[in-house]
């Protein structure tokens, strides 16, 4: 565990947790399709627990559903945009239909790999949040996604964890803030005048914004949506009734993701922000570029934010 | 060889699967997949009724062996072969299939039907769960096997092959794919469909044990069944097995056979009359030609 800004690999933190969980669990599977090397340490301990069945997502999908019929809890270490996108139909079937305690745990988030639009995953929220059973998490700090892991442990459905690159990340929480539960919100910063909503990467996007701001006077909260489904309504009703302004980022389609999730609480609930913005990727397949320079392309890195939030309250 | 009174047993359970699936057809008002139905009776039969190491009073029990049926959309057929082996209620089936609330649909749900393995019905789903199956049962050093019934037609999907790729690079000798070869998809023209040959080389080629059958001929089913050589998990040239069953899609009844119009459809009452009465009249000639009509049986 690591204090605020060490800088930290998600991915490692998801082998480090898988290889702990499986010693503790025997029912503890890690499956991949060619991207398990950060697995490795677990795949050298657990050899009969651990399966890589090459480039091929639909396959370790329908495994992994096989094995869970027989009791077991796999772990499918995957890319996001393959393990949302090529396997969605066994995701839906094999998996969500029967209601299978699968973990899909996908890096390359968003636009972070930089690898252009075959390799975003910019649909991956609004397609694995559609499915039924399907809880979806996405993971700001790279220990987070240890924390989530443990936690569910005692979760029996289908559930995704989204990362960003999961390279190395700084750590913007205390160890002991993240309790993985999935189907809350975590307020990252406090602040009364707006809330700034936003998963993954986006949430240390979104403390920038609140630091720039409060150098203009505004105090912004920034909360971590980390829990996209099932999404902290309380939380979300909470932070309009004391802020008013609500702006949601996300490294993601800017419609289809957390922000039409929010939206549809509001409108259900009869709720009505006294301002509302949704910032992400708009109806548009994006170039080449790391992903903050396209964050600030698109307008939805720290400063569209901070801007969003001056609009607003004008 | 497979006993005669055996042979004759699982003859006549055929004919009654064949009739029980024409009385459906007949009274259903929807459609029903006879053709396929049809081509996997013998199959269906050989597996629960003689091959497959189940209990239908214990249906979890942990050392049975698995079945998924990967050709989901045969699943009037697998709950008719199940029932007849006393997993469910015949009567049940007959009067509620397909209706609303029914445990028992066009595609097999898990959920609402225990006792079967897995949920399926999207093609080309089913060989990779039975490859999670015997990857589990594996790792727990379990000797039951998993078989898995496929269509021909489905294996044009990617998935199967990308699962007949990890069977055969691991080396799952607990596996089995029974394979529906009655060379007739849905919309399969004369000269103008897919050709899938040369069929058991493909499965060869992906590391598998392959032993070709008659599907309609339950003796030499059950021959390839019996010879399966016994799971074991530290054989290091163990292989996957897939038995290409030979078939013939609408088997059974004349009008029917090898006539892609009978993919999915409904009878008549007079069809389905002339269709039960075929049916007698072949179980009656199979019978006397394997001798299983001079009283050797019961």
């Amino acid at each position: 565990m690591s204090a605020i800004g060490t800088m930290v690999s998600a991915r490692g933190v998801v082998g480090q947790t898988l290889h702990e969980l499986a010693a503790e669990h025997p029912h503890v599977w890690g499956l991949t399709s060619d991207v398990g090397d950060p697995i490795k340490a677990f795949a050298q301990a657990f050899p009969d627990r651990y399966v890589d069945v090459g480039i091929a997502e639909q396959n370790v999908v329908g495994i992994a559903a096989g094995l869970a019929l027989e009791g077991m809890m796999p772990f499918v270490a995957g890319m996001a945009p393959f393990i949302s996108m090529r396997s969605l139909e066994q995701n839906r079937t094999d998996v969500c239909y029967q209601d299978l305690p699968v973990r899909f745990v996908g890096w390359g988030g968003g636009l972070t790999t930089g690898g252009g639009s075959t390799h975003n995953a910019m649909e991956d929220v609004a397609l694995m949040r559609t499915l039924v059973n399907m809880a979806v998490v996405s993971c700001s700090d790279p220990n987070m996604v240890g924390a989530v892991m443990r936690r569910s442990m005692a979760y029996e459905h289908p559930l995704y964890i989204r990362l960003g690159k999961g390279k190395s990340d700084p750590c913007i929480y205390e160890p002991e803030t993240m309790t993985g539960e999935i189907g809350a919100g975590l307020v990252a910063r406090d602040g009364g005048d707006a809330t700034i909503m936003a998963h993954g990467e986006l949430v240390a996007e979104a403390l920038a914004a609140a630091e720039q701001l409060a150098a203009d006077g505004i105090d912004a909260r920034v909360v971590d949506m980390y829990s996209i489904k099932p999404l902290d309504t309380e939380l979300l009703l909470r932070c309009v009734d004391e802020t008013g302004y609500l702006v949601v980022t996300e490294d993601h389609l800017a419609f289809g993701g957390l922000a039409s999730a929010i939206a549809d609480v509001l409108v259900d609930e009869g709720v009505r922000p006294k301002g509302f913005r949704r910032l992400g990727v708009p109806q548009l397949y994006t170039g080449f570029g790391s992903a903050p320079e396209q964050w600030v392309k698109y307008g939805y890195g720290r400063d569209g934010v901070a801007a969003a939030v001056r609009e607003l309250l004008a | 060889m497979a006993d005669p009174a055996e042979i004759r047993r699982l003859d006549e359970l055929s004919a009654e699967m064949r009739r029980l699936l024409l009385r459906l057809c007949g009274h259903y008002s929807g459609a029903i997949h006879i053709g396929g139905d049809m081509s996997m009776v013998e199959l269906l039969i050989s597996l629960y009724h003689h091959g497959m190491n189940v209990d239908p009073d214990d249906f979890a029990n942990p050392e049975r062996d698995r079945f998924i049926l990967s050709k989901g959309h045969g699943a009037v057929g697998m709950y008719i072969a199940m029932a007849l082996r006393g997993y469910f209620d015949m009567d049940e089936i007959m009067a509620t299939y397909g209706q609303l609330d029914s445990a028992y649909g066009m595609h097999p749900c898990k959920i609402q039907l225990p006792g079967v393995e897995s949920s399926t019905g999207s093609l080309g789903h089913g060989l990779p769960i039975a490859v999670g199956l015997a990857f589990a049962a594996r790792q727990r050093r379990e000797s039951h096997r998993v078989f898995c019934l496929l269509g021909d037609g489905e294996t044009c999907e990617g998935s199967v092959w990308e699962s007949a790729n990890t069977a055969g690079s691991y080396g799952l000798g607990n596996l089995v794919a029974v394979i529906d070869r009655n060379k007739q998809m849905m919309s399969s023209l004369e000269g103008v469909a897919m050709n899938l040959e040369p069929y058991p080389d493909k499965w060869r080629a992906f590391r598998w044990r392959v032993v070709e059958v008659d599907g309609h001929d339950v003796g030499a089913i059950c021959d390839v069944l019996d010879a399966l050589p016994p799971v074991d998990h530290d054989d290091p040239n163990a292989q996957p097995i897939a038995i290409v069953a030979h078939t013939v899609k609408g088997k059974g009844i004349s009008f029917m056979e090898r006539n892609v119009g009978w993919h999915a459809g409904s009878l008549t009452d007079e069809q389905m009359h002339e269709a039960l009465a075929e049916v007698d009249a072949r179980l009656a000639e199979r019978l006397a030609a394997t001798g299983g009509g001079i009283g050797g049986g019961s």
